[in-house]
């Protein structure tokens, strides 16, 4: 099972995946509410998975991934978009991200796009 | 999912944002271009979206949705246009406030307001594609309320361009969007080779699909619409160059310019224009002694207003002139044969008014240099309805007359009913459509050769489509399907074998091969590939 980080900057984001995820036998190990945190918490916890909400407060969720990647080439990270933000996704794949979910979170979908991530580490 | 136990976050939290959000705004106003106070609501709309959506609440998820898109573009643009912007940024705010209300009431929020929510759209879709038309000068905003100042424009209208200039950031946008659509292909795919096709992932592929392709369909529509302006611009002065050759005064006064109108729409209704101002001022307006005289203001007023109906823009040029002498025009119609003596009594006003609309009739005394021989008004009539819009007429002697042209915002994309008739599905535009009527086949009454019904107590013109485009013998049933239509202003049944259900079509324009088929306005591609005739009823009966 896999170690979590959550970055959202709605509290209720981070509840509602971690309900979701906990509920995969999943630990959520930290939760972060601007792109600083989830940066600063990346560097102290080392989870397995980041879930990165796309856009937060004093960093984007693209610069985060930026951040992350040059600290770790292999970190995994999860992006969360809403529609019609799918350039926005493009980019952080580029950026690294490894795959995305949609809000509103389906948690068949959140719980599928973990397993592949988990599963099939680079 | 405990849903109380979310929906207790979601109101504490979208609170918060909500205070936030207003602080933003305060912000704005006292500087419009405060990067952190843009967002500030950027994200704050985003994240209200996010929850919303998650729990349902479709009409909060949808204005905030607006809300963030409009942000998206005030960020593009760098800040908050001043006045309107700000207060319908404001009123969005209250509106959220309003259902978050509901929400914490544990009752469903109430629908958005659709004003509002096109609001919040609107001039963001089109502002990019409209911004190289508006001209340096005066706003148009402001000519509403002050006579319109010379502009350097010659007296003729430009026609219509077939090269749109278009900003690099709507390209880009709309290479974005392209973007998106390549990145659902890839997704659908993924679906459907990893053999997960029946997890949901395709579906989920297709739907995103569906909302990309609307999208796209949506920036594509407004890269058609330009404002007004672009035709009405040259219309002051042409109007004063008309009104000085013929020793004449006019102000006049352009309002609700900055209004939008598919270009291809826009672009066949410069003429019709200019000849409305030319009767107006060639045949509407007095000369200043005989103003004068009347008791009038020296200077004739003509007003070129434009105004938004439902699904409509309605412009409207108005004189403050002499009004047109309809007893002359009763009779020009019943010298030139076109109406009974008998009949031209009857007409009321209106009626009467419309016969301007006739081909060959003109009241002018005589044929001046620049208009008047009547070939313009059966011609602005047969451009506006060929548009699928409508002209009236409505004047008053010593006091004026008033034309208005209506016609659809969009050309493109209609809502039409689809028929069967004789073995052939066609397709009528629903907003001719009143409504379907089931009639036992014995109470159409054949008289000759005409066939009526009654409807609400009166008698209804009932027409066959099937005999009237030559396909086939009328349906025999015992229940007739009669679709109770409008055509040139009158209520009209057209008989059809049956109604196959309402649809949104792409109108595209009939092949030229049929050109010549007037009862034909355009062709569509159905789902299942086959297609589709639009038909005019118009021009059908």
């Amino acid at each position: 099972m896999a170690r979590i980080l959550v970055a959202d900057d709605a509290s209720f984001m981070r509840q509602m995946i971690r309900e979701i995820v906990e509920a995969q036998g999943h630990e959520v190990v930290g939760e972060a509410s601007d792109g600083d945190e989830v940066v600063e918490e990346f560097k102290r916890l080392h989870p397995d998975v980041v879930t990165m909400d796309i856009v937060m407060p004093r960093r984007s969720g693209i610069d985060a991934v930026k951040s992350i990647i040059e600290l770790d080439r292999k970190a995994c990270i999860v992006m969360c978009s809403a529609l019609g933000q799918e350039s926005l996704v493009k980019e952080a794949l580029a950026a690294g991200a490894r795959d995305f979910i949609v809000k509103p979170f389906k948690p068949d979908a959140v719980v599928a796009t973990l397993s592949k991530v988990v599963e099939k580490p680079e | 999912m405990d849903l109380a136990k979310y929906r207790a976050i979601f109101v504490e939290e979208a609170a918060e944002n909500f205070a936030e959000m207003g602080r933003a705004l305060l912000a704005l106003e006292k500087n419009p271009g405060d990067a952190e106070a843009i967002d500030t609501m950027f994200r704050m709309a985003h994240s209200v979206k996010g929850m919303a959506a998650s729990l349902d609440y479709t009409s909060v998820a949808e204005l905030a949705h607006r809300l963030e898109d409009r942000m998206h573009a005030v960020r593009d643009r760098g800040r908050v246009s001043a006045g309107e912007e700000s207060a319908l940024l404001f009123r969005g705010l209250e509106a959220l406030e309003a259902m978050l209300e509901a929400v914490k009431a544990g009752v469903t929020p109430p629908a958005g307001d659709p004003s509002l929510l096109a609001a919040l759209r609107a001039p963001l879709a089109a502002e990019p594609a409209a911004a190289p038309a508006k001209p340096p000068v005066a706003a148009p905003a402001g000519a509403a309320n002050a006579p319109a100042a010379p502009r350097p424009a010659s007296v003729s209208v430009p026609g219509p361009s077939s090269t749109v200039r278009v900003q690099a950031g709507v390209l880009d946008r709309f290479l974005s969007t392209v973007g998106e659509v390549i990145l659902c292909t890839s997704q659908v795919r993924t679906a459907a080779t990893d053999g997960r096709a029946d997890d949901g992932h395709f579906e989920e592929g297709l739907d995103r699909m569906e909302r990309v392709v609307g999208e796209l369909q949506r920036r594509a529509l407004d890269l058609r619409t330009t404002p007004i302006l672009r035709i009405v611009e040259p219309l002051p002065r042409a109007a004063r160059e008309i009104a000085r050759r013929a020793g004449k005064q006019v102000e006049v006064l352009l309002a609700g310019a900055e209004l939008e109108l598919d270009r291809s729409i826009l672009d066949r209704l410069s003429d019709p224009l200019v000849h409305l101002v030319r009767n107006a001022v060639d045949h509407g307006i007095e000369s200043p002694a005989e103003r004068a005289a009347a008791g009038k203001p020296e200077a004739g007023r003509l007003v070129i207003e434009a105004r938004r109906e439902k699904g409509h823009v309605c412009i409207e040029v108005r004189d403050d002139g002499a009004g047109i002498d309809l007893d002359r025009l009763r009779a020009r119609a019943v010298e030139l044969g076109m109406l009974h003596p008998d009949l031209a009594a009857d007409l009321t006003p209106a009626q009467a008014a419309a016969l301007v609309f006739r081909a060959g009739l003109s009241t002018a005394r005589e044929v001046t240099e620049v208009s008047g021989r009547g070939v313009g008004m059966d011609a602005v009539r047969a451009t506006v309805e060929a548009l699928g819009g409508a002209v009236e007429i409505e004047t008053q002697r010593g006091r004026g007359t008033t034309t208005r042209l209506r016609v659809p915002i969009t050309a493109a994309v209609q809502r039409v009913l689809l028929v069967s008739v004789g073995g052939e599905t066609l397709a009528l535009p629903i907003a001719k459509v009143e409504r379907i009527l089931e009639t036992p086949a014995s109470a159409v009454e054949q008289s000759g050769s005409d066939a009526f019904t009654l409807v609400d107590d009166e008698l209804v013109p009932v027409l066959e489509l099937a005999s009237l485009l030559r396909l086939g013998p009328p349906p025999v049933d015992a229940l007739r399907v009669l679709v109770l239509a409008e055509v040139r202003g009158d209520r009209v049944a057209l008989g059809a074998a049956r109604v196959l259900g309402q649809q949104q079509i792409y109108v595209k324009p009939v092949p030229e091969l049929l050109a010549g088929v007037r009862a034909l306005a355009g062709f569509t591609i159905l789902g299942d590939g086959r297609p589709v005739f639009l038909l005019d009823p118009n021009q059908v009966a």
